[in-house]
Order: C-alpha cells, then structure tokens, then sequence
C-alpha cells in the first residue's frame, strides 16, 4: 500500500468523522431551536397537566381528615372499589354506553346517508339545522330542556292530561335516563352524522357505481358497500362517545334543579360532591385517577394509531 | 321520486326535533313567569320581551354585563394563546429533527385525553397555595394549554412542503422569519378553525370556573346564569330562559358567520 493510498484512506475516515460531527451539531442547533418554540406549550402543559395529574395521584395516596394528610398506600383505591356509591355512579355511564352511543351512531348513519340521497334535494340545509344544537354549550342545554320537562312549564304536560296522564309527573328521577337519552341525542346526533357524512363523502364513487349498475338499491348500496367502509370513522366516534358517555356532568348537573339527584349520579358528579361538598379532596383524587386511567385505556388504540400517523408522516 | 319524498319527509320531522328547543326558547323571551306556566307554544301576549331584556341587563346591578365581558375576555384570550402556542409546538415538530422529538410528541399525545374531572381537583389546590383561588388567572391558565391543538397544528404543519422552508432558508431568512412570514400565512385557515373550536370551548367551559371562582363578579356567562335567583333564592324562569338566550347568541352568530371554519375533528383510524 503505497503513501498516497494511505493518506487518502485517512483523509476519507477524517472526512466522515466530521461528517458525523457537522450532523450531530446540527441536529444539537436544531433541538435548542426546536425547544425554544416549545418551550411556551411545554411549561404550561407541564404545570396546567402534568403537574396536577402527578399532584393527583400522590393526593390518591393519602388519607385524610380536614386538613390533616397522611400516607396510606393504595387504601383509597381499595375503599373505592367496595363504595357502593361509587359502583351505582357508573350507571348512567352504562346505560348511555350501551343505549345512547348505539343508538346515535346508527341514527346519525342514516342520517349521514339521507343527507347524501338528498345532496342536491336540500341536504345542505338539513345538515346545517342538525348541526346546530352541537354549538349549545352542555349547560344550557340542560337547562331548555329540563325546563321544557318540568311540570310547571311542559308543553307536553296539556298533551298528557288529554289523555288521561294528569296525574304522572313528567321530570322524576325513574324518567332521567329517558329524558337524559333525549337530550344526548339531541344535542350530539347531529355532530355525528356529520363526521359521518364527511367520511363518506370521500368513498371514492367506483365502489357503488357497478353496485347499482348491478340493481341495488340506494339503501342496499349503503349498508351493504359503504357502511363496511367506514369502519375507520365509526370506531373513533364509539370511543369518543364511550369516553363522553364516563364524564357526563353538565347535563345531569341543571336537571338537579329541578329534581332531586343524589350527589353521586354520575362519576364526575360524585368526585365534585365528594370534594366540595364533603371535602374528601383525596378520596375524590383517587376517583379522579381511576376516571383518568379508564379513559385512557379507552382511547389508547385511536391515540396510538394517531401517533403512529403522524410519526411516520 | 316517491322513496326520496320518504326519505325528505322523516328529515322534517327530524329537524323539527331539533329546533324545537330554540323555538322554545325564543317565545320563553317573550313571557314573564305566569304565561310560562300556561305551557302554550305560542309567544306571550302581550310580550314581556323587552321587560326580560331589561330584567336581564338590571339583574344584580348589571353583573350580566360583566359576565358577558368575562367570557369575550376568557374565551379570546385563552384561544388565541392556546392555538398561538400549539402552532409554534407544531412548528418545532415539522421543522425540525431534534433529540427527544418521537418521546415528546407520544407523551402529548398519551395525556391529550385527561378528563378534567381528573385534573381540576389537583388545579385547585394547586391554585390555592399559590393564591389564585377566585382569579380570572385561574380560569385562563388551564385555557392556555390545547393538546388536541398541538395535533391538529402537527398535521397542517405536515401539509407545508419543505420547498416552502427552504426556499426560504436559502434567502437568509431566520427561523423566527420562517414562521411568522412564510409559515404561519400557510397555515391561517386551520389556525382560524383551530381557534373558533378553542373559544366556543373555553366560552362553554363550567366545571373549572365552578371549582376555582366563588366571586360572582368574575364568573363566565355559561356559569353565571345559572346562579341566577330571586333575592329569597328561589329561581326567576323568565329570567334564566332570556339570559340562556343571549349566552348562546353569540355562539349561534358566531357559528353561522363562520360556518366554513367548523370542520368536525376526530382522529381516524387508518
């Protein structure tokens, strides 16, 4: 091996080295870049969530009587789960989880497909006047409604006493899931048809198009083609509902007004009660974590694919 | 066609479900609390609109004035400083390749779904040691974060192409440059829609301003009215029913101005 060669070969080698090293100090440049504009997001999420979360699940862990704390492990976590209190908050969850999300996924399907059959028929005007009642924040929508339930002003109350219903109140507590079911699905159906809609409107037409060349029918088309393609939407709306479905508060919340609800009729009603009006703030933390951690259980599988989307992109 | 004059006719019927709640509303206005309890589905005669109107706007010296204020104030604040924030994170995620980048963005994204019943309880305390219990600070802090924000800004960041910045970067402009002038103009229509989606929240937002506010003189609308009562404590309706009125007038002009701007957001599964 001649001098040259070798000097070459080491040239080459140097070369690299600093290729390395010019890479690494740009990539250095860059992070202190990168972090300079996250540094605004950064320090708020860091004291606005992740701190609280953390103060959250350290609170969980204590006992408490006024403002006296004390460690005690996972015992909150275990008098929970033997709450029989905290058990029959999860009613309405369920009972929206497994009526309600059903329900209004399919009827907003439909409706996602009428607005389609009717798209140049008015549809517009139809998804406008649906959509609506999603602009109407959750409280005041608790409030129309339980008022247009309540004995004293219902339009509905002259209807039933025609027909021979004067003495049944309207607005009790065995009627709420119903009146509740009625006011979900008023004020979000239409939000989801909508989702529904957008999604299906990107179906590329050649998937009917021999369909009905074939015969079908619009409907036939609809459930039998276009429904298996959507699954993509219909899972996040189902997860996004469940989640909904665990942390319903509003709602419930201006009904009580009217009608007397017990302090734990819902999971976020029952941690507000227990904190504020009975001050078990570390109790209620504890309630607070379990909701967290089932939520993101929940939504693990759309966050993970959601991460994985962007990262790749 | 007879099956799409089916298909028209449930939707009328449908569309009356929905807006029967506003309609009931709007003739609410018109009553005082007696006609109320007539149940009739006809406007008040004679009408009481103006009267509520002025009952409203006199209520406890004028405080729904101030409540109004508080809202515009929180909700224009906080979006614009949640949805500013969340593009320059975005910025930082598009533009560079930087150590620590996958770990970050995966732990954003893993608490993007933390239901504030989990956090607003730590918040208070939080806020109490540090003596902010019953400030505005209080209410618009927590608003400054919008981790869905951050997505939704990643993802509009990603549809700029990298010609735009380098193009950019080879006329000597600087990084602050490059965001300001050349990126952000990119971006404007999802930074609109970002920011509608953020203020209708923040101005729909109960639970945190419930928790951390026990003056009225500082409570957003949507919880102001509803501490709305006679001076024995009893419930005034008329009032309530004009007040719920004007607290989503805003929302319903907002929303029909900018209508092109409400795009629904979910993530999708791929």
């Amino acid at each position: 091996m001649g001098y040259d060669t070798m000097n070459k070969k080491t040239n080459v080698k140097m070369d690299q080295v600093m290729i390395k090293k010019k890479k690494r100090n740009k990539k250095a440049v860059a992070t202190i870049k990168a972090y300079l504009f996250l540094a605004p997001f950064l320090l708020l999420f860091a004291t606005m969530v992740i701190y609280p979360i953390a103060l959250g699940v350290k609170l969980s862990l204590y006992g408490q009587r006024g403002a006296r704390m004390w460690y005690i492990g996972f015992q909150n976590f275990a008098t929970i789960l033997q709450d029989p209190k905290f058990w029959e908050s999860l009613r309405i969850p369920l009972f929206l989880l497994l009526v309600q999300v059903p329900l209004m996924i399919f009827i907003a399907t439909l409706i996602a497909f009428s607005y389609e059959r009717l798209e140049k028929h008015g549809g517009s005007i139809f998804r406008f006047i649906y959509y609506l009642p999603y602009t109407i924040p959750g409280i005041v929508t608790g409030i129309i409604w339980s008022y247009i339930f309540s004995d004293g002003m219902s339009p509905f109350r002259p209807v039933l006493d025609l027909l021979g219903y004067s003495g049944t109140k309207i607005l009790t507590r065995p009627h709420l899931p119903a009146i509740l079911l009625v006011i979900i699905l008023w004020a979000f159906t239409g939000y989801t048809a909508f989702v529904i809609y957008s999604a299906l409107i990107s179906i590329p037409k050649e998937f009917s198009e021999q369909a009905q060349l074939d015969g079908a029918t619009f409907w036939q088309v609809a459930f039998k083609i276009k429904v298996p393609l959507l699954k993509g939407v219909f899972i996040p709306l189902f997860i996004f509902n469940a989640i909904g479905a665990i942390q319903v508060f509003n709602e419930p919340w201006m009904l009580k007004e009217l009608v007397v609800l017990p302090s734990n009729y819902t999971p976020a009603m029952y941690i507000y009660n227990a904190a504020f009006a009975q001050g078990r703030f570390t109790y209620a933390s504890a309630m607070g974590m379990i909701l967290a951690v089932l939520t993101f259980l929940i939504s693990f599988g759309v966050l993970r694919s959601a991460a994985k989307q962007m990262l790749t992109e | 066609m007879r099956k799409r004059t089916l298909t028209t006719i449930v939707m009328v019927i449908l569309a009356l479900f929905f807006i029967f709640p506003f309609y009931w509303l709007v003739i609410g206005t018109t009553k005082n609390v007696s006609q109320l309890f007539q149940k009739s589905l006809l406007p008040g005669v004679p009408s009481h609109f103006l009267e509520n109107i002025r009952g409203v706007f006199t209520y406890e010296n004028g405080v729904y004035l101030k409540w109004l204020a508080n809202s515009g104030l929180y909700a224009v604040v906080g979006a614009f400083a949640a949805i500013f924030f969340a593009s320059m994170a975005g910025f930082a995620f598009r533009r560079y390749n930087f150590y620590g980048k996958k770990i970050l963005f995966i732990l954003i994204l893993g608490f993007a779904m933390v239901p504030i019943y989990a956090t607003t309880l730590p918040l208070f305390m939080l806020f109490r040691d540090l003596g902010l219990i019953n400030s505005r600070l209080a209410v618009m802090l927590p608003s400054f974060v919008n981790v869905f924000g951050v997505y939704m800004m990643v993802s509009y960041w990603n549809q700029v192409s990298e010609e735009v910045f380098n193009a950019a970067q080879i006329d000597g402009a600087n990084d602050l440059r490059i965001f300001f002038q050349i990126g952000l103009p990119n971006i404007i229509p999802g930074f609109i829609t970002q920011f509608l989606l953020s203020f209708v929240s923040i101005w729909n937002n109960f639970f945190l301003p419930l928790v951390v506010l026990n003056s009225r003189a500082k409570m957003p609308l949507i919880l102001g009215i509803t501490t709305i009562t006679d001076p024995q404590g009893f419930p005034v309706y008329n009032l309530t029913i004009t007040s719920s009125f004007f607290a989503i007038l805003p929302l319903l002009v907002l929303f029909i101005a900018m209508q092109k701007y409400f795009k629904p957001q979910i993530y999708t599964i791929h």
